[in-house]
């Protein structure tokens, strides 16, 4: 047996990162900067997202806050398996664009240390109509939340720390590999 | 067989590491690590697990030279 993941095969003619469409306005992406070692751009990043044939973009920015669960956060740091969470991510993005006919989806995460107010991770998503671009948007980030292997550990302002919030799935599902989702 | 693990399964085992011995495939491994330390049960049983950047299941063959990855549930976002 082949190891693989649990995703549906990208789209015929999409790129390995499942970023930009042919014919797309925006820049070719590596897979590479799906995960980022530094702060993310993200009026680059939009700049970079318009395309002709879109009359609606949505970005969404997942921002570090300053508390979770009454407790005070000093800054989150992030690690992850980067090559899976290349390919994954990579993978969700294919089936994104294929499922709501995307023009543009982009994502970006960032690890290591990312201090309050920072995005740590950015979805944008452009189609036709707005529909399309907010349904995508939240399917992309639901997906890298529950599923990519990307972990966040808390920096409490007491000094302490702990891995966190992840992914409960399991408890309801009874298998680490399925996943119930906020967004239909 | 060398083991790689990440995030709050650092607090259970050291990040890489070496098992000796024949390991035939992910049960057997979870018995091996449980055996190293028992404490890590719970978030075990929460793990997937990944060779050649792909996620395998009990019935993937481990072999003496694999690297395996072992995943904790994400948090990404």
């Amino acid at each position: 047996m082949t190891p693989s993941s649990s995703f549906p095969p990208p789209a015929a003619g999409s790129s390995a990162a499942g970023n930009f469409a042919a014919g797309s306005s925006a820049a070719d992406s590596p897979a590479e900067s799906l995960i980022a070692d530094g702060p993310l751009d993200l009026a680059g990043l939009l700049a970079g997202a318009h395309h002709p044939a879109a009359g609606a973009v949505v970005l969404f920015s997942g921002e570090v806050r300053d508390h979770n669960g009454g407790r005070e956060v000093s800054f989150l740091e992030y690690e992850c398996y980067r090559p899976l969470a290349i390919k994954m991510i990579g993978e969700i993005l294919a089936a994104a664009k294929e499922k709501w006919r995307l023009n543009i989806a982009v994502a970006r995460h960032r690890v290591g240390k990312v201090t309050i107010g920072d995005s740590a991770v950015v979805v944008i998503t452009a189609s036709a109509h707005r529909s399309e671009a907010y349904a995508a948007n939240r399917y992309i980030i639901d997906r890298i939340k529950h599923e990519a292997p990307i972990w966040k550990c808390e920096h409490y302002a007491d000094g302490t720390h702990e891995w966190g919030n992840n992914c409960h799935c399991h408890t309801v599902t009874g298998d680490p590999a399925k996943h119930v989702y906020e967004a239909g | 067989m060398k083991i790689h693990v990440y995030a709050g399964l650092k607090d259970y085992f050291t990040p890489e590491f070496e098992l000796a011995g024949v390991v035939n495939n992910t049960d057997e491994l979870k018995t091996r690590l449980l055996a190293i330390n028992g404490q890590a049960e719970m978030i075990l049983s929460a793990c997937r697990f990944a060779v050649e950047e792909g996620f395998i299941d009990n019935d993937f063959k481990l072999h003496e030279h694999d690297t395996v990855v072992i995943i904790p549930p994400a948090s990404g976002g």
